[in-house]
């Protein structure tokens, strides 16, 4: 009996020591990592740091080449969007406008802006065009060059991959705490999914290449 | 080669017990690094479990775990403290499978869909996958887990199975 207590008091002491230096090592990679996540960053402001609401089924969009894997092929509906962006302060576009904007002589004027809150893969494989980058987890890279642009603009369209997808909301809000009015902040609920899947205009790899997406 | 090993069926058992020692090992080493390269991505599936909302948490399980089950599988492919690190898969994996199941009874309420048709990205690192085959694959990783941890079987070709002599006995 004393032998089995020795046993199980091994294992344990085996398993701690496992967690402790394990989760030590797992931290320093993860710091390490060019990759990593910043520990103390909040990367969902605005009290979103909730989770979103198990995914409605209404199969609104499909998953196309270039959609966030992460938000599924399950958006939330309109209702549902439009109550979120309200509880973050922000406003909602939706497709009919944004078209008449995408065609506005303002916007080849730099007077109306289109920013793309998803990751450098998916926007190079295609993205509005024009539209610029703002990576919400990592701005940082681009903001310097995003922000004035936005400041100079009278409206600026925020778009994710759409419906689940809140990485417009959170660029939007990183926008606006750098100082950006909210006024002139808008988000395209719908998103790069149903502007892809209504085929309207894209572009692939960096911004005004004018390049087609494969 | 320990004595249990010498008859025909230890030997079997023992070769048995090193495959999948080595499975785990290789199967945790890809799931985290994989992971591991795509951090935010992870973020938003953790999140969307609805279990840690304190940001420095959040990051820290999204950002440190994926590390740490590489370091696992790691630990496991060498033979290195085989029974802790047994116990410390099972520690992971049961607690992470009844989250998942809860979140796919969740999403087959919602949908009114038979619970095996019931599809989502668990954050397991292989994308979108149906419930059932995932219960089961966890369900084999714990048992596979229990088995190392409990027998003596599968410590060959390892550099230290035992960190503290009196975990053998």
């Amino acid at each position: 009996m004393p032998n089995l207590k020795c046993k199980i008091g091994g294992i344990l002491a085996e398993a701690v020591v496992i967690a402790v230096i394990g989760f030590a090592a797992a931290l320093t990679a993860n710091e390490v990592s060019p990759r990593g996540l910043a520990l103390n960053r909040n990367y969902f402001p605005a009290g979103t740091n909730a989770a979103p609401a198990v995914p409605k089924p209404a199969p609104v969009f499909q998953n196309v080449a270039g959609t966030n894997s992460s938000t599924t092929n399950v958006p939330s509906d309109a209702d549902d969007l439009s109550e979120r962006l309200r509880d973050k302060g922000l406003q909602e576009i939706k497709r009919p406008q944004l078209e008449k904007l995408f065609h506005d002589p303002r916007t080849q004027e730099g007077r109306v802006i289109f920013v793309d809150a998803r990751d450098e893969e998916h926007y190079a494989d295609g993205h509005i065009p024009g539209a610029y980058e703002l990576d919400p987890y990592h701005p940082e890279n681009q903001i310097g060059t995003v922000l004035p642009v936005c400041q100079a603009a009278e409206e600026v369209i925020v778009y994710c991959t759409g419906g689940e997808c809140e990485d417009a909301d959170t660029a939007a809000i990183i926008l606006r705490d750098a100082g950006l009015s909210n006024k002139k902040i808008f988000v395209y609920g719908g998103g790069f999914t149903e502007w892809h899947d209504n085929h309207l205009p894209l572009e692939a790899g960096e911004r005004n290449s004018g390049q087609k997406p494969k | 080669m320990n004595v249990h090993q010498t008859s025909g069926a230890g030997r079997a058992s023992e070769a048995a017990a090193v495959m999948a020692r080595w499975l785990i090992g290789a199967l945790f080493i890809y799931m985290g690094l994989k992971k591991a390269m795509h951090p935010v991505e992870f973020l938003k599936l953790v999140r969307q479990y609805d279990l840690v909302h304190a940001p420095f948490l959040l990051n820290a399980i999204a950002g440190g775990l994926p590390w740490f089950e590489a370091f696992c599988g790691i630990l496991l492919l060498t033979g290195v403290a085989v029974r802790g690190t047994a116990l410390t898969l099972v520690a992971m994996l049961v607690p992470f499978t009844w989250v998942v199941l809860q979140r796919a009874l969740a999403l087959q309420a919602l949908r009114a869909i038979p619970f095996c048709a019931v599809k989502f990205d668990c954050g397991c690192g292989a994308g979108e996958v149906f419930i059932c085959g995932k219960l089961a694959e966890n369900g084999t990783l714990i048992l596979l887990s229990i088995w190392l941890l409990i027998s003596k079987f599968g410590r060959s070709f390892s550099l230290r199975p035992v960190l503290f002599p009196t975990a053998e006995g």
